[in-house]
């Protein structure tokens, strides 16, 4: 085991490589108070990628209702108990990472699903964390909560998968730091899909391979975002790429939210995969909770998020926009843009947008308007 | 002179043995594996009462214990070989105890498998059992349970699996696509990049066994064709499985290399590395009475 600097730990820790960062890192911001659970990310992704015999099952990209939701069945759960208590000392983290926590004779603390663990995804999952009293709907306060949770590969900086092959079939590229699985090389060993935490590398049993989520780097490579980021009806998603927080670019909206505004927090970072798709976490869930899910700070981000000044509700606004990737951002007076490396305008967003009054009553046919088709 | 000795053992316990597979176990266990020759056409049926009169090599196993992720629990202890040569092939009869046939592909399951290793050269100096070094290779035989079930007629389909799975569409089954054109086979090559990339793991199979080349721990290879044969078949406690391949080069009648087997018992998640092994053990290739 090498020993590696994981920023989102605040300390160094043990990995099965030396650490060996590309030359840029592929990440996301998902925006989790705006997402509808309206799986149109799901489809987007299973249409162009998981259409074939033997990944029926496959959700590269899958949306669950937290906190009982899990795809595939206790995902989250079932790894933090393996993993048992763990501390954080403010932002430094002092319990023990998925590698440092492996069994003898492992590489990385993991579990495997059974085919049933993946047979209901998102399935009666809308249902409230409790009971609601009656009139309580009304009441204006959350008696009970859930929110919904989007996810893809995490692209992670220390991959459990990767860690895990025994065979160095998965690799992430230096280009742009996507992790991908060989599929030339691949036998099968399904070591990754138990190394996983997120559960995000899948068995193709007709293959007799794993695959896993490529972040669309064909789109990547022509400087387009991923099909589930261009197809999201909530607009709850931005893709980019990520600098180490001691090279923070305040123009780069990826570097903007996680590092200058500390708004934008990894999924389970203490598990120590220092994961790239960072999330606005939930503004109504018990902190607890949410730093549990998300780390330290979760507080500092709900606060700003409630409290978005111009330039964070601007910035928030170019979510959605466009399908190109957008590496710089500013913003003048009510205006937000998306600019390309050389500062060439690529998208122009309006910090508000103008409000169309549509009146009940039609006028001009003297009858009452309806939303019903 | 220690050699000689040794054949005489086993050529005398073989002549004591009694007819019939569970009765031809010598009264002292040989301690090599001889391949002994054989003037007709191998038995390449696991069953078949040939095998009954060849002098069976117990194998034990040991965990691969050596390189992550390891196997650190015992399972299968030993296996059962037999080995006929015709003079330009080798069959080998494996047999082991294992309670529950694991050929099904899914999710966190694993198939039962087994393999035979043999150094690339022949040298007294043999390369590490495990998979061979960097300058020395190793040859090794693969065979899965569901490789077998699908030489025998399993076919490539959810179904096959799930009888009751209803997918709801496949786009390269939509009715504008001409069935078995190119371009429809193309599409579905598409979302089966393993198969568009011919990983030999990916399939559709004629064989059940696999040809592949080892230069360490992590390094097996598939080799450049796969010229050997296998057929497995569930037996009273486990499997039978008889592996044919070419004589290792430069094995002359009366000559020795080495040989090594793997079992994978794929209902306690045995896979890859995660496996019971022997180590290397000495095989004959007996000369022709
Ligand atoms: S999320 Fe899982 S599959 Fe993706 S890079 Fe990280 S460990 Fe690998
Ligand atoms: S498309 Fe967007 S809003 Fe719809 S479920 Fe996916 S992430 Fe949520």
């Amino acid at each position: 085991m090498a020993r590696v600097k994981n920023w989102q730990l605040g300390r160094e820790m043990s990995y099965w490589y030396p650490e060996s960062r590309p030359k840029k890192q592929f990440a996301a911001i998902f925006d989790t108070n705006k997402c509808i659970a309206c799986q149109t990310c799901t489809l987007a992704c299973k249409t162009t990628w998981t259409s074939g015999r033997g990944q029926e099952y496959m959700l590269w990209n899958n949306v669950e209702t937290k906190p009982y939701g899990f795809y595939p069945l206790g995902w989250d759960v079932k790894l933090l108990a393996e993993l048992g208590s763990q501390q954080w000392n403010g932002s430094v983290y002092e319990g023990r990472t998925v590698f440092e926590a492996a069994r003898p004779g492992e590489r990385a603390l993991g579990w495997r699903p059974g085919e049933q663990d993946y047979a209901h995804p998102n399935v009666g999952e809308d249902d409230c964390a409790g009971n609601i009293d009656k009139g309580a709907a009304f009441a204006g306060v959350h008696m009970a909560w859930f929110f919904y949770l989007a996810r893809i590969c995490n692209h992670c900086t220390y991959p459990a998968c990767l860690a895990s092959c025994p065979r160095g079939s998965i690799y992430k590229r230096p280009e742009d730091g996507i992790v991908v699985l060989d599929q030339s090389r691949c036998r099968g060993y399904q070591e990754c899909v138990k190394a996983c935490p997120y559960k995000k590398v899948f068995y193709n049993p007709m293959t007799g391979t794993s695959e896993k989520c490529i972040a669309c780097y064909p789109k990547i490579e022509k400087g387009l975002q991923p099909q589930c980021f261009v197809n999201c009806i909530g607009k709850i998603r931005l893709a980019g790429f990520i600098s180490q927080p001691e090279d923070a670019n305040p123009d780069n909206p990826i570097d903007y939210l996680v590092h200058v505004r500390k708004l934008a927090k990894p999924l389970f970072p203490q598990l120590g995969l220092e994961p790239n798709v960072y999330y606005l976490p939930p503004v109504h869930v018990p902190t607890q909770f949410s730093q549990q899910m998300f780390g330290p700070g979760v507080e500092h981000a709900v606060r700003e998020y409630m409290h978005a000044d111009a330039d964070l509700a601007g910035l928030l606004g170019l979510f959605g926009s466009t399908e190109q990737i957008v590496p710089r951002w500013k913003r003048t007076g009510d205006f937000v843009y998306g600019l390309a490396e050389d500062g060439t305008e690529l998208v122009k967003v309006p910090l508000r947008e103008p409000i169309h009054e549509r009146l009940a009553l039609d006028p001009k046919f003297d009858v009452m308007r309806t939303n019903c088709p | 002179m220690k050699s000689s000795r040794i054949v005489l053992v086993v050529s005398l316990t073989a002549a004591v043995g009694l007819p019939g597979c569970s009765q031809s176990q010598p009264i002292v266990a040989p301690v090599e594996v001889v391949v002994q020759p054989s003037t007709v056409e191998l038995p390449d049926d696991p069953l078949d009462a040939r095998w009954d009169s060849v002098v069976a090599f117990p194998a034990a196993l040991i965990p691969q214990d050596m390189v992550e992720p390891r196997q650190l629990r015992v399972s299968t202890r030993e296996v059962r070989v037999r080995a006929l040569s015709d003079g330009v092939r080798v069959a080998f009869r494996l047999e082991w105890s294992d309670a529950t046939r694991d050929d099904m592909p899914m999710p966190a399951a694993f198939t039962d498998a087994c393999a035979i290793q043999l150094p690339a050269a022949i040298s007294a100096d043999v390369p590490a059992p495990q998979m061979g070094e960097p300058d020395r290779s190793v040859e090794i035989t693969l065979w899965r349970a569901s490789w077998q079930a699908t030489v025998d007629g399993r076919g490539d389909t959810i179904q096959d699996i799930h009888p009751n799975a209803v997918p709801d569409h496949y786009p390269f089954e939509a009715a504008s696509l001409e069935s078995g054109s190119d371009i429809q086979r193309a599409m579905q090559q598409r979302y089966a990049p393993a198969r568009a990339l011919d990983n030999p793991m990916s399939g559709p199979r004629e064989q059940p066994v696999e040809d592949l080349i080892g230069h360490g721990p992590g390094t097996l290879a598939p080799a450049a064709t796969t010229s050997s044969t296998g057929r497995g078949k569930r037996v009273a406690d486990g499997w039978a499985v008889v592996v044919t391949r070419r004589l290792p080069e430069g094995l002359a009648s009366g000559k020795r290399t080495q040989v090594a087997f793997a079992i994978w018992e794929g209902g306690s998640e045995e896979v890859g590395a995660r496996k019971m092994r022997t180590g290397w053990a000495p095989l004959l290739l007996e000369v022709k009475p």
